[in-house]
């Protein structure tokens, strides 16, 4: 069975990261970038349109939040994961960082494929 | 002839999206991709690269490791240019690394390595010799200098006086955490590293605060 790679949308405000994010989920195959967005306005936006499965959201951006995005997201579309990433301590991350609705937190230092793999396949139910 | 360059960066994000930057320009050879210090080291001796693209800080310290290779490359390999990558404009890194001259040195924060002609202007440059050392960090330099004798504040990180400029502006502990993305309890460790870098001895918490707000303000003059 082929199974359809997760669909990614990314979220960064600096182009760089939006490009090493794209390379590191080209040597993916479970996984597929279908588009970029460099604000939380734009995010939700672009959610809309593209119907990610997986969005890579970083926290701080111009406009809104990331968290803020990731609540947005994730009450007009429920089966949207969101996963935060900055490059913050995880302690040092404001309490509605975990209540927003995201999967997990990431810093970017850890970003890596196994990670990824990893915190998407426990995000998934089991059966 | 392509330029030789060894790439060393720990986080695999920032590696990757910079080998795939260099990877698609003709004059750029990429010949090593390290980790860590001791893996650069042995990619300098195996690869012999025109020019070190590098991170500061890696394993096993995370501390100035970028620093250290550029200084052992200036002893072993003096020809060989260097590239610092660095996430902040900090003086003290970069006086570190420009101690020994500026000659075949670049100093860059990590944000410009989104723009790629700028870093690829960079690399060509230390590879003749030359430099480059990013204005922000240029600006942070002359402000230490002009500062150094006077002002304390120099002694902080610039998160502490991305802190301590919002509390000039009335923020709040709460405020401040929100304008950061960060929570209340990082931004009373870094208020408390104000203090004590600002030489405030404990007392009433309001007059810390306000004696901080207040050297901030009179070295904005």
């Amino acid at each position: 069975m082929v199974t359809r790679p997760v669909p990614v949308l990314i979220v960064d405000d600096q182009a760089f990261f939006r490009s090493a994010a794209r390379a590191v989920l080209a040597v993916m195959p479970g996984f597929a970038a279908v588009g970029e967005a460099w604000s939380g306005e734009e995010a939700v936006a672009r959610v809309e349109e593209l119907s990610p499965e997986l969005v890579l959201m970083d926290i701080h951006l111009p406009g809104i939040s990331g968290i803020e995005a990731t609540r947005r997201i994730r009450a007009a579309h429920p089966a949207t994961a969101v996963m935060l990433l900055s490059t913050y301590k995880a302690e040092d991350l404001p309490a509605d960082a975990r209540e927003c609705g995201a999967i997990a937190y990431l810093n970017k230092e850890d970003f890596e494929p196994e990670v990824l793999e990893r915190i998407w396949t426990d995000h998934q139910p089991v059966g | 002839m392509p330029i030789r360059v060894v790439l060393a960066e720990d986080s695999y994000l920032v590696r990757e999206g910079v080998r795939r930057l260099l990877e698609t320009e003709p004059d750029i050879d990429l010949v090593g991709v390290c980790e860590d210090y001791d893996s650069l080291l042995e990619a300098i001796g195996s690869a012999d690269p025109d020019v070190v693209l590098t991170d500061i800080r890696m394993p096993p310290t995370g501390t100035d490791e970028g620093i250290r290779a550029a200084e052992r490359l200036r002893q072993a390999h003096p020809a060989t240019g260097v590239v610092l990558l660095s996430q902040y404009a900090d003086p003290a890194y970069a006086l570190a690394f420009l101690e020994h001259g500026t000659e075949g040195r670049a100093y860059l924060l990590k944000e410009r390595v989104a723009d790629l002609d700028h870093l690829l202007a960079a690399i060509r440059e230390v590879a003749e010799g030359g430099s480059v050392i990013d204005p922000k960090v240029v600006e942070t330099l002359v402000t230490a200098r002009s500062q150094a004798t006077q002002s304390p504040l120099t002694r902080l990180t610039p998160r502490e006086r991305e802190v301590l400029s919002l509390l000039a502006e009335g923020k709040s502990n709460a405020a401040v955490a929100d304008g950061l993305v960060l929570s209340e309890r990082a931004v009373e460790k870094h208020i408390n590293s104000i203090f004590a870098k600002l030489g405030l001895p404990e007392a009433r918490e309001a007059h810390r605060r306000v004696k901080a707000v207040l050297l901030f303000l009179a070295d904005q003059r």
